[in-house]
Formats: structure tokens, sequence, C-alpha cells
């Protein structure tokens, strides 16, 4: 296996530390929102804070960061640690990637500033304004540049799996980002909300699950110590993922202004997304055969399987809601903002968790520093997850059928809010232990770096075999 | 020699990446676009075309500029949840609207017509202060805007009413 050259170590390390700075920041912001939905006074300390900090202009900042600062920069960090990895080929200008990574960093404040200040385009997820826009068109290109060079001049002859999955997503990636951000510039009305959303699903669709799952099928058969259980599984998952995912943006609008074949378009693909991820659950289970004590004592695992099943259920749920008839209930309440967490969160930020404390010491040379404390980190995302998302789904049901009920506007649209507040406390509890956990994170990661256990050079050579 | 072997593996995967990609695009982004319920407008959009630098094209831009869309849905479905909030929406009310203001989520009311609602007088108190005419209302205080904006708001949202043609649909 090669060897990680110093260069690429550098580059690896800095998207690595920049992505769990955003992922703080960007849960703070988190907390502050989730503690306005209750008490919408907070932080109203005098008119600075208040309008800066007012919850429009800084609920765009909570998904911007978390998506573009902490899930894409540790995806671009995972990146260019695993494809040298499988490719037996150092990664291609290390120090270029390293400049892109501050670059980024640069981009994201520049995000932060304008969105509080209320310059928005208002599609969700590619808030930005323009100039920002094809900043972050350059970066993404120059990386999936690096990428691919390093993939074409690979030592190793076959295509692992996780390199389709990869390289997809650096195809697809730069393509919807330009639709939704740069095309809906320059239409209006339905047409412009249909792009939009084009773009809104398939950048969790195309890049945030492809990449991910390309990480799970990495690292389970590292930390299972398994072989993957089938090589033609992933290959149509990957294939199917690539055909019914795209499709998926009008159920955004279902039940709305649009066509009724758009509908059943944007439906029909929705429900065939069950083969993917099928897919990917069959090869997680027919990998973990007969290693399932392993779990017990290894908490990157925990966290891949974890993951993939919070994948699974997201999968499930998700063609659930897109029917017509649930839709009419569930479109528009908590349950929505239940279901968007749980694949960022409970299922591709867990997939990242394992893979930092799997790559962590392979590129320091030391271990992490307490295993108790990861299982902490395990633990409480586990658990804050489980209240957050149970109180908004329950909350949501609550919402959609009391307006179906009549209660859509003025006072009784009032007592439906009135009546959602002890969700609203228990969510925001779920969302502090969620924080907690990722503070716990940080913390282990740090003294890492300082008190981590040195590895001896066997473990050194076996951990990047 | 095996350089060639390895392109040879590499380009079919990137042409039917893209091509699948390409399908979804044009299946519901493209055409779409072209469907003619899109390209046409009708009375409501009219009314929502406004003059630049009238006050509910300004009205407009501080309700984006506050974020209001992040918690105000501007669509009305034919369902059980929307039966009372007017007529249902079409593609054609929306002709004109840039950027699009439909929303995702209902934290507050749906505001597609709205200006049926309340008068200026209640908006300039409810902007000011939620809590004063919604006790136990979660809506921020809007009384850091300034007068010109508050009123231009107000303008924007009294707009927001169906053409006398649409009511009842």
């Amino acid at each position: 296996m090669a060897a990680i050259t110093s260069d690429e170590n550098k580059a690896v390390r800095f998207f690595f530390y920049s992505s769990l700075a955003w992922l703080i920041v960007g849960m703070i912001i988190g907390l502050i929102l989730a503690i306005k939905y209750v008490w919408p006074d907070f932080l109203v300390w005098g008119a600075f804070l208040q309008k800066y900090l007012s919850y429009g202009r800084i609920r765009p900042v909570h998904t911007h960061i978390l998506i573009f600062g902490w899930l894409s920069m540790a995806y671009v960090a995972g990146l260019l640690y695993v494809i040298p990895q499988l490719t037996r080929k150092s990664l291609e200008h290390p120090r270029f990637v390293r400049s892109l990574g501050i670059i980024w960093n640069v981009y994201m404040i520049l995000a932060i500033i304008t969105l509080s200040m209320g310059y928005t385009t208002t599609i969700e997820y590619a808030e930005t304004v323009w100039p920002l826009d094809l900043l972050l068109i350059v970066l993404v290109a120059g990386i999936t540049y690096a990428c691919f060079k390093t993939i074409a001049k690979r030592n190793e002859k076959q295509l692992y799996v996780s390199l389709w999955y990869f390289m997809g997503s650096l195809i697809w990636l730069p393509f919807l980002y330009i639709i939704g951000n740069i095309v809906t510039y320059f239409i209006s009305g339905v047409p412009q909300a249909l792009a939009g959303w084009f773009y809104g699903h398939n950048i969790i669709g195309l890049w945030l699950t492809t990449v991910g799952v390309g990480f799970i099928y990495y690292l389970l058969p590292l930390l299972s110590k398994n072989p993957l259980y089938s090589h033609k599984l992933s290959l149509i998952g990957f294939w199917t993922i690539a055909t019914f995912y795209v499709w998926n943006g009008p159920h955004h609008l279902q039940n709305g202004p649009i066509p009724a074949w758009l509908m059943k378009a944007g439906v029909v693909p929705s429900v065939l997304l069950i083969i993917p991820v099928w897919t990917v659950l069959a090869n997680v289970f027919g990998t973990m055969k007969g290693k399932w004590h392993v779990i017990s004592e290894n908490v990157p695992l925990k966290f891949v399987v974890t993951g993939a099943i919070f994948y699974l259920i997201t999968c499930l749920q998700g063609p659930f809601q897109s029917l017509m008839q649930p839709s009419a209930i569930l479109k528009f309440t908590n349950w929505i903002i239940g279901h968007a967490h749980m694949p960022l969160f409970a299922a591709f930020s867990f997939v990242l968790f394992a893979l930092f404390y799997y790559a962590l010491p392979t590129l320091t040379g030391r271990k992490i520093y307490s295993q108790a404390l990861m299982n902490w980190h395990f633990w409480l995302s586990v658990i804050g997850f489980l209240i957050f998302a149970f109180t908004t789904w329950t909350a949501g049901v609550m919402q959609g059928f009391a307006w179906a009920e009549g209660k859509q506007y003025g006072v009784p649209f009032l007592e439906v809010v009135i009546s959602l507040q002890p969700f609203s406390i228990a969510r925001t509890i779920g969302g502090a232990l969620m924080f907690t956990g990722q503070l716990i994170f940080i913390y282990n990661v740090r003294r890492s770096l300082k008190d981590g256990q040195l590895l001896s050079l066997e473990e050194k050579s076996s951990s990047t075999a | 020699m095996s350089g060639q072997s390895k392109e040879r593996s590499m380009k079919p995967f990137v042409v039917g990446a893209s091509l699948l990609f390409f399908i979804g695009v044009v299946a519901t982004v493209i055409l779409p676009f072209y469907d003619e319920v899109m390209q046409r407008e009708n009375a409501n959009a009219k009314i929502k075309n406004y003059a630049i630098h009238s006050p509910e094209y300004r009205g407009r831009q501080v309700y984006i500029r506050e974020g209001c869309h992040v918690c105000h849905t501007q669509f009305v479905r034919p369902v059980k949840a929307d039966s009372s909030l007017g007529p249902v929406s079409v593609p054609e009310d929306y002709y004109h609207d840039y950027p699009h203001l439909l929303g995702t989520v209902r934290t507050g009311s749906d505001l597609t017509w709205v200006g049926t609602r309340w008068n200026e007088q209640w908006h300039r108190v409810h902007l000011r202060n939620p809590r004063q005419v919604f006790p136990g209302s979660t809506m921020p205080s809007y009384n850091y805007l300034s007068d010109q904006d508050t009123e231009d708001l107000i303008a924007y949202l009294m707009s927001l009413k169906p053409a006398p043609s649409t009511e009842g649909r």
C-alpha cells in the first residue's frame, strides 16, 4: 500500500480539522434556532444581535455550514484519504488541494456574513449570492480534477466499488450545483422551484449519499476484517441510485402547483429507491456475518453499522412521505425537519465519525486517546438524535391532523403552535445531547494529537493495508 | 498497455453516469419548463408583477431579506389541511415570481392570500410585537425594521389577494 506523503497528509488533515470546526459552529447555530423555537426572544439582547441572529436569517446559515462546511469538507478529506489507498497512488497536487481548503474556509466565512446580512436567493441550500456560487464551483472543480487525475494514474488495476461511487458523485456534483445555483438565477416561478428542488434533493442524493455509501463500502471490510459480501450487489446499487435518484425533485412540490404527470414522475422513482438502499443493507449484513461480536468493542464499526441502518430508515420514510396522501398530512410540518436530519446527521455524519476514528491514527501516528470517550460520543449522538427525531415526528403528525381539522391560520393556528411547545423543548434537549456528543468527540481528537499512544511499527503498516 | 485498458474501463462509466443524470434533468427540470401551464400568466400573476421600486416590490425584498419564507409557505394545495386558506394555487399564479417564495415549512401559517385576512393597522401591531396580538406566538418581533421597511412589507402582504376572477377556485 502506498505510504501517505507528507504533503498529502497535511492536505487531508487540513480538511478534516476545518470540517470539525464547522461541525461545532453549525450545531451551535442549530441549538440557537431550536431555543428560538421555544423562546423567540432568546439572544435578542440589543438591536444588533436581534437583527443578525434573526431566525429567518440564520436558519440558512445553519444548513449551509453543516452541508458545505462540515459534511462537504469532511467528505473531501475522506476522498483525499481513501482514493490514494484504493488506487495505491499518492494524491496528485496535494499542495494545490490544501490551498483550495484554505479558500474553502474563506468561502464559508463570506457565506455566513452575507447570509446573516440578509443577502439570499431564497433557493434552499443554494441561498448564497452568485459570486460565492462561482467560487464554490471553482473549488469543487479543483478537487474533482485532483481526484480524477489520481484515479487515472492509479497503480491498482481493479476499480474498487467505492471508487465508482466517488467518481459518480464528483461528476454529478458540479452539474447539480450549477443547476441549483446558476440556472435558478435566470428563471422564475414554478420552474425555478423545480430546478431548485432538483438541486436541493440531489445535493443529498448524489453527493452526500453516494460518497457516504462509498465510505461505508471502504470501511466495512476493513473494520470487520471480512471481505465485502457482494461486489455485484454494490454495482447494482450504484446504477439504480444513478437511475432513480435524479428524479426526486418534484416530490418537494407534491400536491402543489405542478402538472399531475410531474407528481407521478417524482413519486415512482422515490419508491424505487428501495432497491439501492436495500443493496447497501444486504451488503452490510452479509459482510457482518459472523463478525457481529466485533461491534461491542469497535466504536467506528458501531458508527458505520448504525449509520447504515439510519440510511435504510431514511429511504423507507422518504418514499412514504412523498406519496400524495401521507404528504397531504405531513408536508410543511415538523416531521420533515426530523426526516431531513436523519440522512445528514444519523446516517452520513456517523459514517464520517467512523472514518475519522479510523483515519486519524494513520495520519498522526497516534492512537485515539480514549475508547470510553468514543463510546460517549456514540451514545450521546444516538440517544440525542432519537429524542430529536421522535419529538419532531410526533409533533409533525399532530400538526398535520390539526390543520386538516381546519386550524390553518389566526387563533386556531396559534393553538397548534402552543400545543407544540413541549415537543419543541424536548427537541432542544435532544439537540443539546447531540451537541454534547460532538464536544466530547472534538476533545478526544484534540487529546489524541498530544497524548494518544504512539502506534508501533507493526500497527503502522497493518493499519494502512 | 495497462494505461489503455484502464481508460477503457473508465469511459463507459463516465458516459453512463452522466447520461442517467441528464435524463433526470430533462424529465424533471427542462420538460416542466416547457409545459404550457408554466408558460402563461393569469390575473393573479399580473397582480404580483410589481413595478420596480413600488412599495409592494420593496416590501417583497424586505420579506426576502428577513427570511420570512423560511417559516411561511405561499402555496395552497387541494387538500384538507389547506381547505380554509383560499383559492388553490396553480402554476400560472407564479409566472412573475422571482425568486419564488413557495417555502417548505409552516412554522407560521400560509401567506398565499394573507391580504384578505387582516388590515394594515393589525400588521403594524403584529409585526412589531407578535405576542401582543397572539400570546404564545413564536414569531420573532420585527421592531428593528425601519418605518419605511415596515410600511413596504405591509403593502406587500396586503397585496397578496386573489384576483376576483379566481375567487372560489
